[in-house]
C-alpha cells in the first residue's frame, strides 16, 4: 500500500537518509506502529550538533538558552511517549511511515524539485531532497509545529531561519511553497487537525468515551508498575490527575490487578504536609522508610507483597512550600527548595534501592506531576528520573487549552506564534501562514460584526477581562499564577529577566486569544438572537473569506508566475492531442450519449450559439423573477402546461370560426375587425405569419388602430379570454399615471418597458394590451420595434426577455392614411363621450314650470361649477354642436404644425375649453409619433382597423326608450324632456359600460317613473304649466367611482310642491 | 463509528480497489447520487457523506464562522477522507463540492488521485472578463427571497436549478431536500457559495480534473466550464452533456450516468 522504504531513500540524500533510517529506528524501539513526522523531528533534534538544534537556537526571538533546546527535547519525547503502540506488528519489521510523514517527503521532495529551475524537466526520481529541505517539511507537520509550540519555540520560524541559511550560503533557492498548505492532521496524536471544532466539541463531552480514556490510563499504568525498569508511574498533565490516580488506587485496594505482583500490595499516601522544610525531610523520610519496612515486612509471608507509595503531587520536591515564608533574595529561596528536593530525592533514592535489591517485597512510587512541575524536577533533579526509577504517564486533558488547538477558521494554527515573531518577521519568506485572516489578528474590532446591542455586552465582558487580566497580572509574584498559560515551564527555568519576558509575552499572546474567544462567542450569540442585523451586513460578512485564502496562497502564485505562460502552453497543447487520443478507448462506451470522436472543442462549440448567447441570460431573466416572486411561477408552469396543451393542437378552420365567433359575440359592432383578428391569430399560431418568413416565434403582435376605443379593449379582453383564457393585462404606454385603471404599485417607477418585461416574465401566454401605442416616446417605440424584429423585449437595464407565446395588441387611435377616406362619415367623439360620461353625476328627475323659451340654465350653471375638470380632457362640453364636429373634422385632415401650436395653446388655457380639444390634443400626438407608429404597421402581424362608431343611432335609441317608457307609465299627458348634455352622459354611461340600454332603462328609469308618478299624483300638479325634466347632477359621494363607466343605478326623484 | 462519519452521516458502499467519493452540492444530500451509486459499487468502494449544513445534519454542528468559506467544507472533506483512512480517491463532486474538492486537492493532493467536477464554478458573480451568469443585484434578490420567504424560494427555485416543471420527480426530490436545510443556514451556505470566488486558486489545482456539465444549467454557464479548463494547473478534461439543470445526475439520469461512469473509468491521457 505504501511505496517501498527503498524507494523513499532513493528520494533522499544519504544525510536524509540516515536520519530517516534513524526515525523508524526509534520508533521501532518505542514499539510505535508508526513512524510519525515526530520521531523524525525528535531524531534530528538528538544530534547534538543538529541543523534543526542550531535553527531553533536561533530562531528564538530571546537568548539562546540551553535549557530552551532540552525542554523542546523533553517536549518530543513526551509527545513521542503518547504515541499509541503498535498492537499486532511483529517484532522485525520496521514500523511503517505514516501517512503524515509520507506527505512531508512528498512535499519535501516537491520542493527540491521547485527549488531549482533548470532542473525543472528532470524525473521525479532524479531530484535528491537534502536534509534541510526536510527539515523544513518536517516543520511543516502540524503535529511536529504543535510540539515546538508547547516548548515556545514557533516551527514557522525556526524554518524561516533555515531557508535564511539555506538563501544566503547556497544558490540554492528554497522556497515555501506549501508551507501552510501542506499541513498534515496529527493522526497519530488521535487528533484529526481538519475535524470541526464542533464536532471536537461534542466528542468532548460525551462522558463514555473519556471514562474510556481514563480506564486505558489507568491499565497503562498498571502495564508500568509490572515492569522490571521504569516502573513507577507519575502522571503527568495538566488536570484531571488526581481523577486518575484515585481510579488506580481503588482498583488496586480492590484487588482487580489479578494474579501478578500487584495482588497483595499495600498503600501508603504522604500526608499533605510532608516536606515541610530542610530540618525536617530527613526525620520524615526516615519515618516513612520505617513504615514501609514493617508494611513489607507483614506482607513478606506471602509470596508476593508490596508497597506503593503515594508520593502525591511532586511539587514540593521543586517548590518552596508556601510556609516558609521569610521574604528574601530570591535566589537564596530557589536554592533552599532544590536543597530540600535534593534530599528528598536522595533519600528516596535510596529507599527504593534497599528494597528492590530484597527480594522479599517490592515498593512502587506513583506520583502526579503538571507538565512544569515535571520538567523542573527534571531539571533540578537530573538523576530523579533514573534514580527513582520513573515513568511519566501523559495525561491528555479532556478539554484542550484554548490554544493548543485552536479552532480553524477563527484564527489559524499558528497565527499566535507568528504573532510572537516580530522581529522575524521581515524574513523575506514570511512563514506563508496558516493565519489566514489578518485583519483578525491585527485588530480585532475590525471584524466585529455585531449589533450594536451584543457589541455593548461583548465590549462590558471585554472590561470584565480586562479587569481580571490586570488582578492577575499585579499579583504575578507567585509562579504559579500563570500555571494555565501555555508554554509555561521554561520560564521557570530560566533567569528571571527572561522569564518576565516570557510572561508578558506569553499573557499577550493569552488576551489575545481570549477576546478572539469572547469576540467569537459575542459574534456567534448575535447571529442567533439577532439574525435581522446579520442580514443587512450579510455580504459584508461574506467578504474577508475571499481575501483570507488569497494571504495564503499568494506566496505561491508569485512563485509560480514566470513559469505560467509556458505551463498554460504545453498544456492547451496537451488538450487538443489527449483528447484526440483518449476518445477510442471512450468510443466504444456510451456512444449514443455524446457524438463519438468529437472533441472537447466541438463540444463547447455546439452548445456555443444558442446557449452562451440567449439561454443564460433568458435563464437569468426568468430566474430573477422567480426569486423575487416565486409563487408566480408555480401559476406560469400550470399556464405553461395547458398553454403547451392548446398550442399543439393546430388552430385550423375550426379554430377560426370559434374564435371569430367569441369575438363577434363580445364586439358585435366590429364585425370586420373581428373577422381579420380571427384570421391572424389563428394564421400566427399555426406558425404562417407574415413577417418573420417561417421562423417559429411564438409570439403575435397585432395593432388594432381607429376611433373605437371601447371596441378595440373588448376585442382585446375577448381575445385574451380566449386564447388565454384569462384577462388582458392592460398597460398604457400614453398617460400612465391618469388613466390607468389599476396602478400596480409593482409597477412605480418602472418604465413602460420594464413594466412589459415583468408582465411576460410573469406570464409568457398572456396577452397584453399596450394602449395608445401611438403616444410613446422614441425609447418605448424602438424598444418595441425591435422587440417586433427579434423576439425579445429588453427592459431598460438590458436585460431581455423571450417574449414566448404572448400576444401583442397595440392600440392607436390614428387611422392609417388609406383608411382615411373611410373615415369621414361620423367624426369620432369617443374622447368626448368619455369625459363627458366619466365625471360623476347622477340623474335627476325634477318637476318645473314649463317655460317655453329658457332652458334650466341655473342647473347647467351650477354644475358646471361643482363640476370638477378633468387634468386631460374638459369635462363641460355640454354644448354638443355640429359646428365644432365639424371643425373638428377638418382639423383632423389638416396635419399642420403651425395649427397644432394653436390648438395646443388653447388646451393650455382651459378656459371655455372646447368640445374638440380632446380630440385635438390626441392628434397633436399621434401626428407627432405617426412616422414612428407607422414603422411598427409594417412589424406588426396584422393591423386591424376598427371603423368609428355611430353613435347617433345610440342616442336617438336612448331618448326613444326614454320617452316610450315615460309614456307608458306617467302617461301622455306629462312629456319628459332630457337636455342634450345629459342624453349625451347617458349614451356615453350605456357605450362604455357596455349594458344594454333597455335593461338600464327597466331597472333605473321606470321604478323612478312610477316614483314620480305617485308624486304627481299627490302634489297634483296640472300637466300643462310643468315640465318633467330628466338632467344631470353631479354626483357628491361617487368620487371613488370616477375610474369606472357607469350609469347612475337610481335617479333621484324631486317633486316641488310649490309648483 | 468516528465523530466526524457520524456526523456527516457517512456511508461507504460496495468493495473495490478504488474509492470513489461522491460530494453533493447545495440544497441536496447524498441522496442526490441514487441513480449512479448502483453502477459504482460493484467495482468500487463508494464514499457517501453529507455536508455540513445539509438536511440530515445536526445543524449545531453548523459553525457559521467555519463555513463561511469553502476551505471549512474542504477541511471537511479532508476530515472524513482522514477519518476513514483514505489514502487515495476519485472525488466526484457536484456543484460547490466539485470546487470543495479542488481546494482539499490543493491542501492534500496526495489523497486525490482525480476529481470529477459535474457543474462546478468558481465564481458565480460576472466579472469584468468572467462571465459567471449572476450580478450582484440578482444575488441579492436572491437572498432576500431566501430570507422572506423560505418555503416559497425553495418552492420557486427548485424548478429553476433542476430545469425541469413543477411536477417532475426531480424537482420535488431538489425541493424536498432544499426544504429540509434549516432557512438560516441555508441562506448562510448560499451566500457563502454564491459569492466565493475560487478564480486564483485554480492553478493550484493539480489533480487532473474532469469537468462535466450540462448544455442549459441556469448556475453555470457553459463558459464556466472552458474557464476551468484553462485555468486548471494540471490536466483537465471538458465534456458538455446534452442534458438540462443544475442537477443532472438527479434530473437526466439516463444521460449523465453513462458520462460519469466513462470519466471515472478512464483517466485522462497524457
Amino acid at each position: 500500500m505504501r511505496a517501498g522504504l527503498s524507494t523513499i531513500q532513493q528520494t533522499l540524500t544519504p544525510e536524509a537518509a540516515t536520519v530517516l533510517n534513524h526515525s523508524i529506528a526509534e520508533a521501532a524501539r518505542r514499539n510505535h506502529g508508526q513512524t510519525t513526522p515526530l520521531h523524525v523531528a525528535a531524531t534530528l533534534l538528538a544530534s547534538p550538533s543538529g541543523y534543526l538544534r542550531q535553527a531553533c537556537i536561533r530562531s528564538h526571538p530571546n537568548s539562546s538558552h540551553p535549557l530552551q533546546c532540552r525542554a523542546l527535547e523533553l517536549c518530543f519525547s513526551v509527545a513521542l511517549e503518547r504515541l499509541p503502540s503498535a498492537q499486532n506488528l511483529s517484532p522485525g519489521i520496521d514500523p511503517p511511515i505514516s501517512n503524515a510523514l509520507m506527505a512531508a517527503l512528498k512535499r519535501a521532495q516537491a520542493h527540491q524539485r521547485r527549488g531549482c529551475p533548470e532542473q525543472q524537466q528532470q524525473p521525479l526520481l532524479a531530484v535528491k531532497v537534502e536534509l534541510e529541505q526536510l527539515i523544513v517539511s518536517i516543520l511543516d507537520d502540524p503535529s511536529v509545529s504543535r510540539v515546538m509550540r508547547e516548548a515556545s519555540f514557533s516551527s514557522p520560524a525556526v524554518k524561516a531561519t533555515i531557508e535564511q541559511s539555506l538563501n544566503a550560503s547556497s544558490s540554492i533557492n528554497s522556497s515555501t511553497i506549501g508551507g501552510g498548505l501542506g499541513f498534515r492532521p496529527a493522526q497519530t496524536a488521535n487528533r484529526n487537525l481538519y475535524l470541526n471544532p464542533r464536532l471536537q466539541q461534542q466528542q468532548q463531552g460525551s462522558s463514555p468515551q473519556s471514562g474510556q480514556q481514563r480506564t486505558e490510563e489507568v491499565k497503562k499504568a498498571f502495564d508500568i508498575l509490572l515492569r522490571a525498569k521504569k516502573r513507577n508511574p507519575v502522571f503527568v498533565g495538566e488536570s484531571e490527575l488526581e481523577s486518575v490516580v484515585r481510579e488506580l488506587l481503588q482498583r488496586i485496594e480492590r484487588r482487580e490487578v489479578g494474579d501478578g505482583p500487584l495482588r497483595n500490595v499495600q498503600l501508603i499516601s504522604l500526608d499533605k504536609d510532608f516536606p515541610l522544610d530542610r530540618t525536617q525531610i530527613s526525620m520524615k523520610l526516615k519515618e516513612l522508610e520505617v513504615l514501609v519496612e514493617t508494611k513489607i515486612n507483614s506482607c513478606s509471608s506471602s509470596d508476593a507483597g508490596g508497597v506503593i507509595l503515594d508520593l502525591g503531587d511532586l511539587k514540593w520536591l521543586v517548590e518552596q512550600p508556601t510556609g516558609f515564608g521569610s521574604p528574601g533574595p530570591a535566589q537564596i529561596q530557589q536554592q533552599i527548595v532544590s536543597e530540600t528536593g535534593r534530599i528528598a530525592v536522595a533519600e528516596m533514592a535510596k529507599l527504593l534501592a534497599r528494597f528492590n535489591e530484597g527480594c522479599a517485597g517490592r515498593l512502587w512510587l506513583i506520583g502526579t506531576a503538571t507538565c512544569e512541575t515535571y520538567l523542573r524536577c527534571q531539571v533540578y533533579h537530573p538523576s530523579m528520573e533514573n534514580d527513582w526509577d520513573l515513568q511519566a504517564v501523559p495525561i491528555t486533558a479532556r478539554n484542550p487549552h484554548p490554544g493548543l488547538f485552536p479552532r480553524f477558521g477563527s484564527n489559524g494554527i499558528l497565527s499566535s506564534s507568528v504573532e510572537s515573531l516580530a522581529p522575524l518577521k521581515s524574513f523575506p519568506p514570511a512563514p506563508p501562514a496558516l493565519a489566514r485572516r489578518p485583519s483578525e489578528n491585527i485588530d480585532p474590532a475590525q471584524r466585529m460584526s455585531c449589533c450594536p446591542q451584543c457589541m455593548e455586552n461583548y465590549e462590558q465582558e471585554l472590561a470584565k477581562l480586562v479587569a481580571k487580566q490586570f488582578e492577575k497580572s499585579s499579583s504575578e509574584a507567585k509562579p504559579e499564577a500563570t500555571r494555565s498559560s501555555l508554554p509555561p515551564w521554561l520560564q521557570m527555568a530560566k533567569p528571571d529577566i527572561v522569564k518576565d519576558q516570557m510572561q508578558a509575552k506569553d499573557q499577550e499572546l493569552m488576551w489575545k486569544q481570549k477576546t478572539q474567544e469572547l469576540q467569537k462567542k459575542w459574534d456567534d450569540t448575535c447571529l442567533h438572537l439577532h439574525p435581522n442585523f446579520h442580514r443587512s451586513i450579510g455580504s459584508d460578512r461574506i467578504a474577508p473569506p475571499a481575501l483570507s485564502m488569497t494571504s495564503l496562497y499568494n506566496s505561491n502564485l508569485l512563485q509560480r508566475q514566470p513559469f505560467q505562460p509556458k505551463l498554460s502552453l504545453t498544456r492547451s497543447l496537451g488538450g487538443t492531442l489527449l483528447m484526440n487520443k483518449s476518445q477510442p478507448p471512450n468510443q466504444h462506451s456510451e456512444r449514443e450519449v455524446t457524438p463519438p470522436g468529437s472533441p472537447v472543442r466541438t463540444d463547447l462549440a455546439l452548445g456555443r450559439p444558442k446557449i452562451s448567447e440567449n439561454s443564460p441570460e433568458k435563464n437569468h431573466n426568468e430566474r430573477i423573477k422567480d426569486f423575487a416572486g416565486c409563487i408566480s411561477s408555480q401559476q406560469q408552469d400550470n399556464v405553461s402546461d395547458w398553454q403547451k396543451d392548446k398550442a399543439i393542437t393546430p388552430l385550423d378552420a375550426d379554430s377560426f370560426k370559434m374564435l371569430f365567433k367569441g369575438l363577434t359575440e363580445k364586439v358585435g359592432w366590429q364585425t370586420e375587425a373581428a373577422s381579420v383578428v380571427a384570421t391572424t391569430v389563428t394564421q400566427c399560431k399555426s406558425g404562417n405569419n407574415k413577417r418573420r418568413g417561417g421562423a417559429a416565434r411564438g409570439e403575435t403582435w397585432l395593432l388594432f388602430v381607429g376611433p373605437d376605443r371601447v371596441g378595440k379593449k373588448k376585442m382585446a379582453s375577448a381575445l385574451s379570454e380566449l386564447v388565454c383564457s384569462s384577462n388582458p393585462v392592460i398597460i398604457h404606454i400614453g398617460s400612465q399615471s391618469s388613466d390607468d385603471e389599476v396602478l400596480d404599485k409593482n409597477f412605480r417607477g418602472k418604465t413602460v418597458l420594464d413594466r412589459i418585461v415583468e408582465t411576460v416574465r410573469r406570464n409568457p401566454f398572456s396577452l397584453i394590451l399596450l394602449e395608445d401605442i401611438d403616444r410613446a416616446d422614441m425609447l418605448v417605440h424602438g424598444g418595441i420595434k425591435r422587440a417586433m424584429e427579434r423576439g425579445r423585449l429588453a427592459d431598460s437595464h438590458g436585460r431581455e426577455v423571450s417574449l414566448g407565446n404572448t400576444i401583442f395588441v397595440l392600440t392607436a387611435s390614428w387611422l392609417p392614411e388609406n383608411l382615411k377616406n373611410l373615415s369621414n362619415c361620423i367624426p369620432v367623439d369617443e374622447e368626448k363621450l368619455a369625459s363627458v360620461a366619466g365625471s360623476d353625476w347622477q340623474l335627476k328627475l325634477s318637476v318645473s314650470v314649463k317655460t317655453s323659451k329658457r332652458r334650466a340654465d341655473w342647473l347647467h350653471d351650477d354644475d358646471r361649477v361643482t363640476k370638477p375638470r378633468k387634468e386631460s380632457a374638459p369635462g363641460l362640453s355640454f354644448d354638443l354642436n355640429e359646428a365644432a364636429d365639424a371643425e373638428d373634422d377638418g382639423r383632423e385632415g389638416s396635419r399642420n404644425s403651425s395649427d397644432l401650436t394653436v390648438e395646443h395653446e388653447h388646451g393650455r388655457s382651459l378656459v371655455n375649453v372646447r368640445p374638440s380639444t380632446t380630440t385635438a390634443s390626441v392628434q397633436l400626438r399621434s401626428s407627432t409619433t405617426t412616422p414612428l407608429s407607422y414603422e411598427l404597421l409594417n412589424f406588426a402581424d396584422e393591423t386591424i382597423t376598427f371603423k368609428p362608431v355611430d353613435f347617433d343611432s345610440l342616442r336617438s335609441k336612448i331618448a326613444s326608450t326614454i320617452a316610450s317608457r315615460f309614456a307608458a307609465i306617467v302617461g301622455d299627458s306629462w312629456s319628459v324632456e332630457v337636455d342634450t348634455e345629459t342624453l349625451e352622459k347617458i349614451v356615453g354611461g350605456v357605450w362604455f359600460s357596455q349594458t344594454q340600454v333597455v335593461d338600464w332603462a327597466d331597472k333605473v328609469l321606470v321604478p323612478s317613473f312610477h316614483q314620480m308618478k305617485t308624486g304627481l299624483s299627490s302634489a297634483a300638479i296640472s300637466d300643462d304649466t310643468a315640465i318633467i325634466r330628466l338632467v344631470s347632477v353631479r354626483d357628491s359621494e361617487g368620487q371613488q367611482n370616477s375610474e369606472e363607466w357607469r350609469l347612475p343605478d337610481k335617479i333621484t326623484v324631486a317633486v316641488d310642491n310649490r309648483l | 463509528m468516528g465523530i466526524v462519519e457520524e456526523a456527516h452521516n457517512v456511508r461507504v458502499l460496495g468493495s473495490g480497489e478504488r474509492i470513489i467519493v461522491l460530494g453533493h452540492g447545495f440544497g441536496t444530500d447524498q441522496s442526490v447520487w441514487k441513480h449512479l451509486i448502483p453502477h459504482l459499487v460493484e467495482d468500487h468502494r463508494v464514499i457517501l457523506y453529507d455536508n455540513m449544513g445539509a438536511g440530515p445534519t445536526n445543524p449545531e454542528y453548523f459553525d457559521f464562522d467555519r463555513y463561511s468559506t469553502l476551505e471549512g467544507y474542504a477541511y471537511d472533506v479532508l476530515a472524513i477522507l482522514e477519518e476513514l483512512q483514505v489514502e487515495s480517491c476519485i472525488f466526484v463532486g457536484h456543484s460547490v463540492s466539485a470546487i470543495v474538492g479542488a481546494l482539499a486537492s490543493i491542501t492534500r493532493p496526495d489523497l486525490f488521485s482525480k476529481i470529477v467536477m459535474i457543474s462546478a464554478s468558481p465564481r458565480y458573480l460576472n466579472d469584468v472578463d468572467y462571465y459567471g451568469g449572476f450580478e450582484q443585484e440578482d444575488l441579492d434578490q436572491l437572498f432576500e427571497a431566501m430570507r422572506s420567504n423560505y418555503k416559497a424560494w425553495c418552492a420557486g427555485f427548485a424548478p429553476l436549478a433542476v430545469g425541469g416543471d413543477m411536477d417532475s420527480v426531480a424537482v420535488q426530490e431538489f425541493s424536498r431536500t432544499l426544504f429540509n436545510m434549516r432557512p438560516d443556514i441555508a441562506l448562510s451556505v448560499a451566500q457563502t457559495i454564491f459569492q466565493s470566488d475560487m478564480r486564483q486558486f485554480l492553478s493550484l489545482v493539480t489533480v487532473p480534473c474532469h469537468i462535466v456539465q450540462s448544455m442549459k444549467d441556469l448556475a453555470v454557464p457553459v463558459v464556466v466550464s472552458e474557464y476551468l479548463h484553462t485555468h486548471f494547473g494540471g490536466h483537465s478534461i471538458v465534456e458538455v452533456m446534452a442534458s438540462d439543470g443544475h442537477l443532472p445526475q438527479l434530473s437526466s439520469p439516463d444521460i449523465v450516468i453513462p458520462v460519469l461512469l466513462r470519466h471515472i473509468r478512464f483517466d485522462i491521457a497524457v
